[in-house]
């Protein structure tokens, strides 16, 4: 194919917002999986909550920049909750139970939007300010697309920074590497992985919110988010943010390509990457323990 | 012969009989009901071989089970001078063969890494079957005719009708089940067990784990493409439903709301999930939220799944049998 420089760089940016969004939803279970050794099935259907609650902000308050706000914070309750109520009790009982109870969330979270949005498939509206397009690399681009590139990588920086720089984020990074030590060292550990979920659950809606006007809203949005979180946690390294990070950005670029040299395979190719990482390297390409 | 051992055998005789007589005793659609009941029996316990005997728990069981449902699907679109049987010994050894290869990579990981790499080999396989139209036809799917089930000095059986459907699958599930059940009685079967316990401990002890795990691997994936051949023949028809995630879940669903533990609660867990989707989506659309509530509360408070309530030591007691725990 001849095509001009420009075009393969349209794509590039193509890839990266999705890398970016898929990213931000990883990056919660990613945590998640490497404090407590929980993989949550019901990750994604995070994402998927946080989308539709900005649909119905956006409608029934007339104002999508107030979603940015509530959503998050529903969500982020709710996986508070979950932790609280739910996936406390199941920490003595092994991961099996683990795995199993978050599946079972997943069914339930994604059968309650079926209920509270129903079946059909909605879409919500960008706000006018972001609505127009700019000239990129010699074509119009929306201006959409920038702005979830613009947030998104805003939420890296605030992310990075309290995991390197502040007291929480150091208690975080260590029960990573080591739970039963910090909790030792006299940290409640309970309630650090209680904020930890919560704060993964809301990031994860953000992302949603932010991705909402981006995509039109059905049922199977959750299950695809997962599909591309399976094989971001996959590659990147169980429990690395840094992974997570690089195997986000190869995951968007992968689609985004594939779409466009080869259309249908992309899934495949997906998939068959993650395969062989665990095989060759079931730590991930960033993941120090197994 | 104990007590108990006498009790468990009559259970086994009463269940023959009111199994082979059901088709008398209840209507066309209760028969239906039973087919479906019977072939997902047959996949949830190939599921729980890997699951509860073997501490493997696969999130992509479909897989294989897919590989069964297409070859079958396929032989009898295809090649119609192939004898029925003869298709779905085919179509359960090449599922054995798929088995060979994503157990090879499989079983080398653990908990959480064996369960996903075992649903990424699914979502490949997904991949596959929903873009290689002019094989499988994609989500579309593709409609498979019942061929005739010929029996050497026998005849042939029409198997249009459901009842006589219903005897060719009781027979091919019982005998796939039995065969679990003697498998797992072998040294084989409990060397399977001992690694679950202990894998470091049992190699120690001179055992090939890898060998161990990847041969029931393999009989797993009999197991499982025989029960997708059965549920194509089933329902006459084949699409990329067979292999999509949703039919993965079904069959952990089904294993662990009947009881990874014991032999027989796959079974349990599929007649549950059968008779309970049947009557509770009649009443309301949002029947899978109330089995996903049913699933989490047996996660979290029924350990051993319904068969433990069955076999429990007090409904024991009140039924008259030993509890078989030394007094």
């Amino acid at each position: 194919m001849n095509l001009p420089i420009e075009a393969y760089l349209i794509q590039a940016v193509h890839g990266l917002v999705y890398g970016m969004l898929v990213f931000l939803v990883a990056s919660g279970l990613t945590i998640v999986f490497g404090m407590m050794g929980v993989l949550n099935f019901a990750h994604a259907s995070f994402y998927m909550i946080g989308a539709f609650i900005a649909y119905s902000v956006t409608v029934y308050l007339g104002n999508f920049w107030l979603s940015l706000a509530i959503s998050p914070g529903i969500v982020g309750s709710l996986g508070i909750v979950i932790e609280r109520f739910l996936l406390r009790k199941t920490y003595r009982m092994g991961q099996g139970a683990q795995l199993l109870l978050t599946f079972g969330l997943l069914f339930i979270l994604n059968e309650l939007v079926r209920i509270i949005w129903g079946g059909s498939v909605l879409s919500v509206e960008a706000p006018a300010l972001l609505s127009g397009e700019v000239q990129l690399f010699g074509s119009p681009y929306p201006v959409y697309r920038l702005f979830i590139l613009l947030v998104s990588f805003l939420l890296l920086g605030v992310m990075a920074l309290l995991l390197l720089k502040t007291r929480i984020g150091i208690i975080i990074r260590a029960a990573v590497t080591d739970a039963k030590m910090v909790e030792a060292l006299g940290t409640n550990v309970p309630r650090v992985f209680m904020a930890v979920l919560g704060g993964g659950a809301a990031i994860a809606a953000l992302a949603g919110v932010i991705a909402s006007p981006f995509l039109t809203l059905h049922l199977g949005l959750g299950n695809d988010a997962l599909m591309d979180c399976f094989a971001v946690i996959v590659i990147g390294g169980f429990g690395s943010l840094l992974g997570a990070f690089v195997a986000a950005l190869m995951i968007g670029e992968l689609q985004s390509f594939g779409v466009f040299w080869i259309p249908g395979l992309a899934l495949v190719f997906q998939f068959l990457l993650m395969a062989i990482v665990l095989i060759i390297r079931p730590a991930g390409l960033f993941g120090e323990k197994e | 012969m104990s007590r108990r051992r006498l009790f468990q055998l009559g259970w086994v005789i009463v269940a023959a009989i009111a199994l082979l007589f059901l088709p008398m005793l209840v209507g066309e659609l209760s028969v239906h009901l039973a087919v479906e009941i019977l072939v997902y029996a047959l996949f949830a316990v190939s599921f729980n071989l890997l699951a509860g005997y073997g501490g493997m728990m696969p999130f992509g069981h479909a897989a294989l089970f897919a590989v069964g449902a297409y070859a079958t699907a396929l032989i009898c679109n295809n090649l119609p001078g192939v004898p029925l049987l003869l298709a779905l010994v085919i179509a359960a050894l090449l599922s054995v063969a798929a088995a060979a290869i994503v157990g090879f990579f499989c079983i080398r990981l653990k908990g959480a890494y064996f369960a996903l790499l075992s649903f990424a080999f699914q979502m490949f396989f997904f991949a596959v079957a929903s873009k290689w139209r002019d094989v499988t036809n994609g989500p579309d799917g593709m409609g498979v005719a019942r061929p005739d089930l010929y029996l050497p000095g026998l005849g042939t059986l029409s198997l249009v009708s459901i009842t006589h459907f219903y005897y060719f699958t009781l027979v091919l599930v019982a005998t796939g089940v039995l065969a679990c059940y003697l498998f797992l009685k072998t040294p084989l079967g409990n060397t399977l067990i001992c690694t679950r316990e202990q894998d470091v401990r049992a190699s120690f002890l001179g055992y090939n784990v890898f060998l161990a795990r990847l041969v029931v691997f393999c009989a797993s994936g009999l197991l499982a493409g025989g029960a997708g051949g059965l549920f194509v023949l089933f329902q006459k028809y084949v699409n990329t439903g067979v292999v999509d995630m949703n039919m993965s879940m079904t069959v952990l669903l089904m294993t662990v709301i009947g009881g990874g533990g014991h032999f027989l609660g796959p079974v349990l867990g599929a007649a549950f999930y059968v008779v309970f989707q049947n009557w509770i989506s009649s009443l309301t659309d949002h029947w899978w939220i109330l089995l996903g509530v049913v699933f989490v509360v047996v996660v979290l408070y029924v350990e051993g799944g319904l068969i433990s309530i069955v076999t429990s030591d007090r409904v024991r007691r009140w039924m008259g049998v030993g509890t078989g725990k030394a007094k």
